[in-house]
């Protein structure tokens, strides 16, 4: 779930797109079915995290299915929350030396 | 080409994906679907893209798991969903909630104690090891008597048969055992010693009986019941080893046994066959026309009923050949057999399949009755409804919804169905026991839930489908002003109208079967039996036989009892017997030579069952004398042989001439009787069985061991039952007295079973009949609610109130003939089913039939009138401005 968020963090995005997303960003560790898609898509919705967008950003040749999602504000602080928590736990591991340290980019 | 390939696959993948996309509820497949779809076939197109096989596997794996993973999930939230929004409702309609739940509850109910009975009784498997494999053995002669077994028949049976892998013997005796506070006279089933190991039961406490236990001579032991242990012992284990005193020997109890069905009769203890004074005794094993003994079989693995027959009757029949003298030889010799289950339950099976269909059209009841309250309802709804498909919820999903609504209307009926069944279950015990020794195994297990879940479960689909019928296609004029008068109130109105029609006919049909169980048993009630059973009181007793060893003894314990029993101030009439009308005793039966009558092979030789009885007991128990004699204190042992005959055997035998002065012969001509008296046939066996050939013999000149005392008293008989045991301890301090009840009683109990079963039957449809009318009722009152402005303009122009009255009754009251007429018709085809349970009424008999009619629509007539006067009420000019 935290993944879609993060798909749709950057840009509004369809939902093949943000297959692709989700799994280019994990390295192809998290590989989303339709399924498994689509029932976290229809929560996030239901929580008022995402909304689904009617107009598309001005297609070339456009799947009249597609819908595109966009964060909401509430998603964005949500997915933040979240982020952050991690962010803190992944500090915690590494004090407890379980991570090595951030390597700089 | 390959293009077209390339898009035939494209086609036939989404095709796939569309079968496995079903998996989700309609509304999710509604509103991501289409989506969904699309980035399948993108994922698809990529994966081929790379021209690799594995990649589309993979791709068709990881989506199918993820559906089904899926789907489940979103079918529970919207379960969640549903059942919350359901309960919302339920609690704003906490009238009809209410009313709903009762309806299905009774109907279910119903259901659910009759079938808690079936399970246990029909369905189950005996609670015997092999229960399967258990067989009654009868020997079968001609004249459908049935026979018992001697002692050196179970030998040979034991001995030459290839297709049992046991057999067992059992008899029962009333002995008296001493050694407690008061002499006790106790149920006794003497048995093989591996009687208990064929049914595989298991002792409570103590031991069973083992081989040397049966060995002549050995030392006599005995198995209390669990019944009689814990209702005269108090449960207390301490009983094994301790000793009691019984015909004069002392036996040691062994061992209590655990409850379990006892067939053919209840008994208190168990003894094996060496220590019955009658089966150790050397004549009677010797004796192959001792038939003293039913047996029990148990089939080896494999081998059919039919098999085990055709097996025993060869040894039957090689018996015959072998022993000329002991047997007829005109017709082979046969020995039937019956699976024990058909045996314990043959008496309840037809009544309980009765009782379970009969219960059935209650619940069909119920349902047609909810589903109306549910239509009603949906009217009132349709704003709500139709507002919720504006906003784009499916047909689908409202019929979801509706039947989550209708499942937990049912699940709340299933739940108070089951605690109706389960307080009822004590009194069905009760009634049960009366048909089956399987009485006690009726419990709510896990069956009888599953049950009554199914039924729920029916029953929600049965209430909740009328309604979501109803609402077809067009729902748009459902928002428009007026929405309620659309086609659909139309379709909804003709639904509406079939299940008043369906519930009227189905309630007949019960009233009927009600009507027709009930006419049966005021005619058992009322049927001349030959006697008049009020104020006399019935001892049954049981002679200590290693006291009584002469005919002298006996006659003078009975003369002095008698004598007793007279002196008292309330007792009128006293007298002895062997048998009483419907005390349910063995029948005696024997064949007799009439003098001056050769017997003619070619005609039956007469028989008849046999009474003996003392002077007065035809006057104790209200027979009529027709002409002769009673016996009298003249008629002695040393003095002539005489006989009182039924009306019966006149007609039989006497038809046009005097049979006084007559002479028969039970021992082939040996010694002769002459009959003194006639007296009035008497129903022995049964109200509902008409009399047969019964001879009575004086019980002076053949003294019984088993004699029951009738005596007959100014006031309530049973006042004298203690003073009447005081006697016969005074008598005889060591003998006790058997069952005491009043004739009434006995006459009762012999119809208790179609008691209850019409009492059952008349509360199902007295519950049919309010559920039906209540629905007739509140349909017509919906009616007239709906048509309140028509009502109103016809009352502008000038209608009568009595016109309005009129067209509501007729409106109603069509309905209700209607389902008349079915159920009439439905009644003509069924009823022929009860006959075997009807007495002295045809199943189709016309004054039921009319009586019944005319209680179906005085009811409805009721339930409509009162909407009607509604009706009649309308005040014309509010009507108008209403809508």
């Amino acid at each position: 779930m935290f993944h879609v968020l993060l798909a749709l963090a950057g840009h509004d995005l369809h939902g093949y797109a943000i297959l692709k997303e989700v799994a280019l960003r994990t390295g192809g560790e998290v590989q989303l079915s339709t399924g498994t898609l689509y029932g976290i898509i229809k929560r996030l919705l239901n929580d008022g995290l995402i909304v689904a967008q009617r107009d598309r950003p001005a297609a070339i040749h456009d799947d009249e299915r597609r819908r595109y999602y966009r964060l909401t504000p509430k998603g964005r602080a949500i997915a933040a929350a979240e982020a952050e928590r991690l962010e803190k736990v992944v500090a915690l591991a590494r004090s407890r030396h379980l991570l090595k340290k951030a390597q700089p980019a | 080409m390959s293009e077209n390939k390339t898009q035939r696959a494209a086609h036939r993948a989404t095709h796939r994906f569309r079968m496995l996309l079903r998996l989700f509820p309609a509304e999710f497949r509604g509103d991501y679907g289409p989506e969904m779809e699309q980035v399948f076939a993108e994922q698809r197109a990529a994966a081929e893209k790379h021209g690799d096989k594995i990649g589309v596997w993979r791709l068709w794996w990881e989506t199918a798991k993820g559906i089904f993973t899926t789907a489940p999930r979103e079918h529970f939230a919207m379960l969640r969903q549903d059942s919350s929004f359901a309960l919302r409702m339920m609690r704003k309609n906490l009238g009809f909630t209410i009313a709903a739940m009762i309806v299905l509850g009774l109907g279910i109910g119903a259901n659910t104690a009759i079938f808690s009975v079936v399970n246990a009784v029909l369905l189950k498997p005996l609670p015997y090891q092999h229960g399967e494999r258990l067989l009654t053995l009868n020997p079968r002669t001609d004249d459908g008597e049935v026979r018992r077994f001697s002692v050196p028949e179970l030998m040979d049976y034991r001995r030459q048969n290839r297709s049992l892998d046991g057999i067992v013997e059992y008899h029962n005796m009333q002995f008296i055992l001493l050694g407690r506070n008061q002499p006790e006279q106790v149920e006794t089933g003497v048995v093989s010693w591996n009687f208990f190991d064929l049914f595989g039961i298991k002792p409570l406490a103590g031991r069973m009986f083992e081989p040397d236990d049966e060995k002549p001579g050995a030392p006599a032991v005995l198995l209390l019941s669990f019944e009689f242990w814990t209702r005269s012992f108090g449960g207390d284990p301490g009983v094994v080893g301790k000793t009691f005193r019984m015909n004069d020997k002392l036996h040691t109890v062994v061992g209590i046994l655990p409850p379990f069905p006892q067939y053919p009769k209840h008994n208190d203890v168990y003894m094996p066959t060496s220590a019955c004074p009658f089966r150790s005794d050397p004549d009677l094993i010797a004796n192959r026309q001792g038939h003293m003994l039913r047996l029990f079989g148990r089939m080896k693995p494999g081998i059919k009923p039919a098999q085990a027959e055709a097996d025993l009757s060869t040894v039957a029949v090689s018996m015959q050949r072998e022993y000329p003298k002991d047997y007829v030889q005109d017709t082979p010799l046969h020995v039937q057999v019956t699976p024990l289950k058909t045996e314990l339950t043959r008496d309840a099976r037809p009544t309980m399949l009765f009782l379970l269909a009969a219960a059935g059209f209650v619940l069909l009841i119920a349902c047609a009755n909810v589903a109306n309250l549910n239509l009603a309802r949906m009217v009132r709804r349709e704003r709500e409804m139709g507002l919720r498909t504006a906003m784009g919820a499916g047909r689908v999903r409202l019929f979801r919804q509706l039947l989550t609504e209708s499942f937990l209307l049912a699940f709340g009926g299933g739940v108070l169905g089951l605690l109706l069944a389960s307080s009822a279950l004590q009194l069905l015990t009760t009634y049960v026991a009366r048909f089956t020794p399987r009485a006690h195994e009726v419990h709510v297990d896990a069956q009888v839930l599953l049950f009554t879940l199914l039924v729920a479960g029916f029953v929600s689909i049965f209430t909740g489908t009328a309604p979501a019928l109803a609402r077809r296609e067009n729902l748009s004029n459902t928002l428009k002003e007026g929405g309620t008068q659309s086609t659909l109130g139309v379709t909804r109105g003709k639904i509406r109208s079939a299940l008043i029609v369906a519930q009227v006919a189905v309630s007949f049909l019960l009233l009927v079967g009600a009507g027709l169980t009930v006419r049966s048993l005021i005619n058992l009630q009322h049927v001349d039996a030959g006697f008049r059973p009020e104020n006399v009181l019935t001892t049954q007793i049981s002679l200590d036989f290693s006291r009584y060893m002469s005919n002298q003894s006996m006659l003078s314990f009975s003369d002095s009892l008698l004598a007793k029993i007279q002196a008292m101030p309330q007792v009128t009439s006293v007298a002895m017997s062997v048998a009483f009308p419907l005390d349910k005793s063995p029948a005696y039966n024997n064949g007799y030579v009439i003098e001056g009558r050769p017997a003619n092979p070619s005609e039956e030789k007469p028989t008849a069952e046999f009474n003996v009885v003392s002077p007065n007991y035809f006057r104790t128990l209200g027979i009529s004398l027709s002409s002769g004699r009673d016996f009298n204190d003249r008629d002695r042992p040393d003095k002539p042989r005489v006989a009182i005959i039924n009306q019966s055997v006149v007609r039989h035998f006497w038809r046009d001439e005097s049979p006084l002065g007559r002479r028969v012969s039970f021992d082939n001509g040996k010694n002769w009787t002459e009959i003194v008296g006639v007296v009035g046939d008497v129903r022995e066996r049964g109200l509902e069985q008409a009399p047969k050939d019964l001879i009575y013999v004086p019980y002076a000149q053949y003294p019984q061991m088993a004699p029951s005392l009738l005596a007959r008293t100014q006031g309530d008989p049973m006042n004298i039952a203690r003073a009447t045991v005081q006697h016969l301890y005074e008598v005889d301090p060591n003998q006790p007295a058997g069952r005491i009840q009043s004739l009434e009683q006995v006459r009762a109990d012999s119809i208790s079973a179609p008691r209850l079963t019409a009492n059952l039957l008349g509360l199902f449809a007295l519950l049919a009949l309010a559920i039906a009318a209540a629905g007739i009722g509140g349909v017509m009152a919906l009616s007239v609610s709906q048509r309140t402005h028509e009502i109103g303009v016809r009352m502008a122009i000038g209608a009568h109130p009595a016109e309005i009255v009129l067209m509501v009754l007729r409106q109603g009251m069509g309905l209700v003939l209607a389902g008349l007429v079915l159920g009439l018709a439905g009644a003509f085809a069924l009823t022929h089913a009860m006959t075997s349970f009807l007495f002295g009424v045809t199943s189709t008999d016309p004054a039921t039939f009319v009586l019944v009619a005319a209680v179906l629509l005085a009811a409805a007539f009721v339930a409509c009138g009162i909407p009607a006067r509604r009706a009649a009420q309308v005040d014309p000019l509010r009507a108008l401005r209403s809508e």
